[in-house]
């Protein structure tokens, strides 16, 4: 597996969407570290849009995350969706590539939506065999996020927190940690978020992502992406980077997408919270050391 | 485990609604144990939240691509979605395709359901084309400024295609509320995409078509034009001036890149060490 080639700064990055490409691509130097994207809406095709991710490349630093490598599918990621994949972040360069702790497929049908997997022991060898196969496929570090689940499979052999610690002992990728995610499954399921947290592995995390969500009239809460983040989450994101130290993070918003100028806003009141807790806290290894690290089997 | 999960997931959200009763009969047809059957029973309606999603996500996908086909068949464009994804269901990695895959899939039962009228599957299709257009590879060669050659073919845009309707779909006006009906009348189009990524479109007579399919296909340019005369009865003499026009038209749109590479200046063979060809030297 290689290391990291290109580091990602410890700030605020954010989702690359449609809605205000152009802006990106030919307004002001915008003051946000990286910007995150979806390899899919840019591999296999040609015209506009990778086009203009060209461009933006040679502005911001870019990295890659997917959704539909189905890493904890019974069937391994398909060759030829994982060549293509190769193909564009090397294009791209980037420092890692991520996905998601999910199946999004069964057989040959794919779902475009992240469906949740046992917390079970043979399911993290299964989704620890694949992140080490993905590194070698890409020639670059991998990372994999954890997902929201609104149900979970099968009687729970793990908590969350202990699959996650049996996940990395047997890969060397890097956790992206959903903040978000973490919260929305603690209200949807009733634990204490901080609680958990405090067992995740978040020595291992190479990447945070923090978003709004949606409360349904069920009252269950849905990671749409479609709304501003919420103090409790930027606090849970406050005691995570007390522990990681400075780590690159992103600000996801994926539907209801306001005017860049709105986006921007909220992302320098996430970045607030960061360089408050890293000016009190300190850092540790920068994220790019530690993709390295992980990659080279540290 | 995560095989019995997987395939009752799968049709927990691509078959038919279940309901409390319904679950216990889907779930038998899978292997699953009892504690995971139980598992699922306990949090159907939980389950019930990835039906949502994932549907939304595939019907979004699919509106976004086809609007006005959707608007016109209503609740007979649902009936099919639903079929799609009970028997077929997404394949591809990339949500962009997916109406390229629905399309596909209805392009047998729609001309034999009178309740969808005759030109559905091509306004379909027509939509379609923009993103397909939009989306497809950038030129494997560079634009060459050489005199064309009669016995040479032509080198075009990747994301350039001839498509042709039995009715005139892409004259409909554009508003998603407009219920008019297409005239029939065939047509053939030249779509493309230009130089600022946005997609064209050109109508051809019958003679460009049969022209431009055959350059396209690869053939050269003095056979596409007497086999596309032969095919549309046309004199060899008048179509030549309006063959020059025509692809004098789609160089200056930056569609036509210029002559195919010449033969003798093509890649040589890989040989092996005697000189033989590789493909001389396959089995016999």
């Amino acid at each position: 597996m290689t290391t990291a080639r290109r580091a990602l700064p410890p700030g605020v990055g954010l989702g690359l969407r449609w809605e205000f490409l152009e802006e990106v691509l030919d307004g002001p130097a915008l003051d946000v570290a990286f910007f995150e994207v979806s390899p899919e809406n840019y591999m296999r095709r040609g015209g506009y849009y990778p086009a203009a991710l060209e461009r933006i490349r040679r502005r911001y630093p870019l990295v890659t995350h997917g959704i539909t490598l189905s890493l904890g599918a019974h069937r391994a990621p398909d060759g030829d969706y994982l060549e293509q994949l190769r193909h564009e972040v090397e294009r791209l360069d980037t420092p890692w590539h991520s996905d998601h702790l999910a199946f999004t497929s069964a057989g040959s049908s794919v779902f475009h939506e992240l469906l949740p997997l046992p917390f079970t022991r043979d399911t993290a060898r299964r989704v620890a065999d694949r992140l080490e196969a993905l590194a070698d496929a890409l020639g670059r570090p991998v990372a994999v996020e954890n997902i929201t689940y609104y149900a979970l499979p099968g009687p729970r052999e793990l908590s969350e927190g202990d699959f996650l610690h049996e996940l990395f002992e047997r890969t060397r990728a890097g956790l992206l940690f959903d903040v978000n995610n973490l919260y929305v499954n603690a209200e949807n399921h009733g634990f204490d978020a901080t609680r958990a947290l405090d067992q995740f592995p978040l020595d291992r995390v190479v990447e945070v992502h923090v978003a709004g969500h949606t409360r349904s009239g069920s009252g269950l809460i849905l990671d749409t992406h479609g709304a501003p983040v919420i103090e409790p989450v930027l606090a849970l994101l406050a005691r995570t980077l007390e522990r990681t130290g400075p780590v690159p993070v992103l600000l996801e918003r994926d539907n209801d997408v306001p005017p860049l100028d709105e986006l921007l806003a909220e992302l320098r009141a996430v970045r607030a919270v960061c360089e408050r807790v890293w000016q009190t806290h300190g850092g540790s290894a920068l994220p790019a050391e530690r993709a390295e690290a992980h990659a080279g089997g540290a | 485990m995560q095989e019995g999960l997987e395939s009752a997931l799968s049709e927990l959200v691509r078959g038919p609604a279940v309901d409390a009763q319904g679950l216990g009969a889907l779930l038998s047809r899978h292997a699953l144990g009892a504690e995971e059957r139980a598992a699922f029973e306990a949090q159907l309606e939980r389950w019930l939240v990835y039906r949502t999603l994932v549907r939304n996500t595939l019907r979004n996908a699919v509106s976004l691509a086809i609007p006005r086909t959707l608007a016109r068949l209503g609740p007979l464009f649902d009936e099919y979605f639903e079929r799609f994804l009970a028997e077929r269901g997404p394949r591809t990695h990339y949500l962009r395709d997916v109406t390229t895959e629905l399309l596909d899939f209805v392009a047998p039962f729609w001309p034999s359901d009178a309740r969808v009228p005759p030109w559905s599957h091509e306004l379909a299709r027509h939509e379609a084309l923009e993103i397909v257009i939009a989306s497809l590879g950038e030129p494997l060669v560079p634009h060459v400024l050489e005199e064309l050659d009669a016995e040479r073919g032509l080198v075009f845009i990747e994301a350039a295609r001839v498509v042709r309707y039995d009715f005139a779909v892409h004259r409909l006006p554009a508003s998603d509320a407009d219920r008019s009906a297409p005239a029939r009348e065939a047509v053939a189009l030249f779509a493309y995409r230009d130089a600022e990524h946005d997609v064209r479109y050109l109508e051809l007579s019958p003679l460009a078509a049969a022209l431009v399919e055959r350059l396209l296909a690869g053939e050269s340019l003095k056979s596409a034009l007497v086999l596309a005369c032969a095919a549309t009865r046309s004199d060899p003499g008048t179509a030549l001036g309006g063959a020059a026009e025509l692809l004098a038209d789609l160089a200056a749109r930056g569609a036509l890149l210029g002559p195919a590479p010449r033969e003798d200046l093509r890649e040589p063979p890989e040989t092996s060490d005697d000189g033989a060809t590789l493909r001389e030297k396959g089995p016999p």
